[in-house]
């Protein structure tokens, strides 16, 4: 007998929860066989398990490697279920500019805080790692973004992170973005010197602090 | 009589009484060669990365300039990961070297390389001969050789990303990249005691409780840092690790380490560490963003802090900024020192 499609949505929540790619893959498969609206499969089965392994996460029951694997599952069911949203599905998301700071190479809590945003309802643009203070700012512009995630894991490069801050302010266009930053030796007191809106501590955190600057309200998943 | 710096290290690791504690900075990750010393004497990095000379020269800057009791060698985190095969950006003045790309997609995908021929590569010999040059000009003061940990030198050379998966999801690969990558760290290491150093720092910023928590701490970090930890006593000399971050998740573990010494970031309290796990040397933890902003009198203030409260060994509590100032730096290790 075919499974009713909320079911399905507990198996895709689940399967991303437990951290098994292939089980999502075959549930998103199967929302699709059925019929079943493939944008309400993503938010209520793929973003809902997601935000559990979040929930998780906070808990320290989870850690980083485990979320790295989760989200995998998630973007595999996700990337079956996207060909069959419909054009009305595709709302108007705030928009977030996400990288790693020039001279640092380390991008594992950029991508956690990236995927647990796309989770969340946002529309990311991930510059990469590596990238000069500018292009932060170029990007945002371009895309009209109203986020700029920033992030850090050496000492050597926080001040990259300033100079983001120093170059909107200089351009006269500091208050049409937010900038929020983290990374390992980042601090509240450095948020608050280099101007920053916001610090997070975590990839959680973050998703918190994302959705209170921008004034979003706490996504509709269960 | 007063203690030599060396003496009153070694003698501190081996849990003698000493008449105050060292205060040191280790090299590797934590790294103490600030644009103000460079500026100041003209023995410059990147080029200080390659050759021996400068690489001792710049060295016994440091040690000068700064007071730390120690000179730490070498001045970045890839000599390993070079000769293991990733591509390095060796950076510049003001700019650690760091990882361009890691060779391997997955811990599957490593090719395991000679270790002796590796011995013979990339920098590892000018470590080791910086080693000896300083070691024999200073031998009072003692050398620490820094090395990266396991678990960091695996995820320079696997997509850090993958790697962290696969440590659940293919442990045979993964445990036996960590075990080749373990052997040729104590053979470094021990190219580094031949050299002349007098201890072995060991810093492993990847292998922290925040990234993997418990289970894989225990299962990979604990027994790859012992056989490392191993291997370098085996040489005859003490070993000091460090771990990044919080550590709440991997406490439990901290004392089955089989370091002579262990070092911890700024939000650790070590002194509550060192209560609940009286069997510990502690060493650290000034905090490196009031090193890098504060003031010299908060900076004193907090390293007589350390002092009081009997941490081991005085040091900062993760790799210093390079634009750290000088005057703070100084105003730890004076206050230390009692001048």
């Amino acid at each position: 007998m075919a499974k009713t499609k909320e079911a399905l949505w507990q198996e895709l929540s689940d399967s991303v929860l437990e951290m098994e790619e292939d089980r999502a893959v075959a549930a998103a498969e199967e929302v699709v066989a059925q019929g079943y609206d493939a944008f309400e499969a993503i938010e209520r089965g793929l973003s809902a398990g997601m935000e559990r392994a979040g929930q998780l996460f906070e808990e320290e029951e989870y850690f980083i490697p485990e979320l790295l694997i989760c989200s995998d599952a998630m973007y595999a069911g996700m990337d079956v279920l996207k060909p069959h949203l419909r054009q009305d599905d595709i709302a108007e998301k705030h928009k977030v500019v996400i990288g790693v700071i020039e001279g640092d190479t380390h991008d594992i809590g950029k991508n956690l805080v990236k995927t647990m945003l796309e989770t969340s309802g946002f529309e990311v643009t991930d510059l990469g790692r590596d990238i000069a203070p500018a292009r932060f700012v170029e990007t945002a512009k371009e895309i009209g973004a109203q986020l700029i995630a920033l992030s850090t894991l050496m000492t050597t490069t926080m001040e990259g992170m300033g100079a983001v801050v120093r170059q909107l302010r200089e351009e006269g266009i500091r208050d049409n973005f937010k900038v929020m930053v983290g990374g390992g030796p980042i601090s509240q007191g450095f948020a608050d010197r280099i101007g920053a809106d916001g610090y997070a501590v975590n990839a959680a955190e973050a998703i918190r602090l994302a959705r209170s600057l921008v004034g979003a309200s706490e996504s509709v998943a269960a | 009589m007063s203690l030599s710096p060396k003496e009153r290290l070694l003698d501190t690791l081996e849990k003698k009484r000493v008449d105050r504690p060292p205060v040191i900075c280790t090299g590797g990750m934590m790294n103490a060669a600030i644009v103000d010393v460079m500026n100041h004497t003209g023995h410059t990095l990147p080029e200080g990365h390659f050759r021996a000379d400068l690489m001792a020269e710049l060295a016994a800057d440091v040690h000068d300039d700064t007071g730390f009791e120690n000179f730490g060698i070498p001045f970045c985190m890839t000599v390993e990961a070079e000769v293991l095969g990733s591509e390095i950006d060796f950076g510049s003045l003001a700019c650690e070297p760091k990882i361009v790309r890691e060779p391997y997609a997955s811990t599957e995908s490593v090719q395991f390389r000679n270790i002796g021929a590796m011995l013979d590569a990339g920098r590892v010999r000018s470590v080791a001969e910086a080693a000896h040059l300083l070691s024999k000009a200073h031998p009072e003061v003692p050398v620490i050789g820094s090395i990266s940990g396991p678990i960091s030198t695996a995820a320079s050379i696997v997509d850090p990303t993958t790697f962290l998966k696969e440590l659940h999801k293919k442990r045979e690969p993964s445990h036996r990249v960590l075990d080749y990558v373990s052997d040729f760290l104590v053979e470094f290491a021990r190219l580094l005691v031949d050299g002349g150093a007098s201890a072995i720092c060991i810093g492993d910023p990847t292998a922290t409780g925040e990234i993997l928590g418990p289970r894989l701490f225990s299962e990979y970090a604990v027994p790859y840092l012992n056989k490392v930890i191993d291997g370098i006593h085996a040489a005859g000399v003490p070993v000091l690790v460090h771990i990044c971050g919080e550590m709440r998740a991997v406490k439990q573990y901290i004392p089955t380490l089989h370091c002579d010494a262990i070092s911890t970031d700024a939000f650790v309290n070590l002194k509550l560490l060192k209560e609940e796990y009286p069997q510990l040397t502690t060493m650290g933890n000034l905090s490196t963003y009031l090193l890098e902003f504060g003031e010299p009198d908060k900076v004193s203030r907090h390293a007589a802090n350390l002092v009081r409260d009997g941490i081991d060994i005085i040091s900062p509590a993760c790799g210093l900024s390079t634009s750290s100032a000088i005057g703070n730096i100084q105003a730890m290790t004076a206050t230390v020192k009692g001048d």
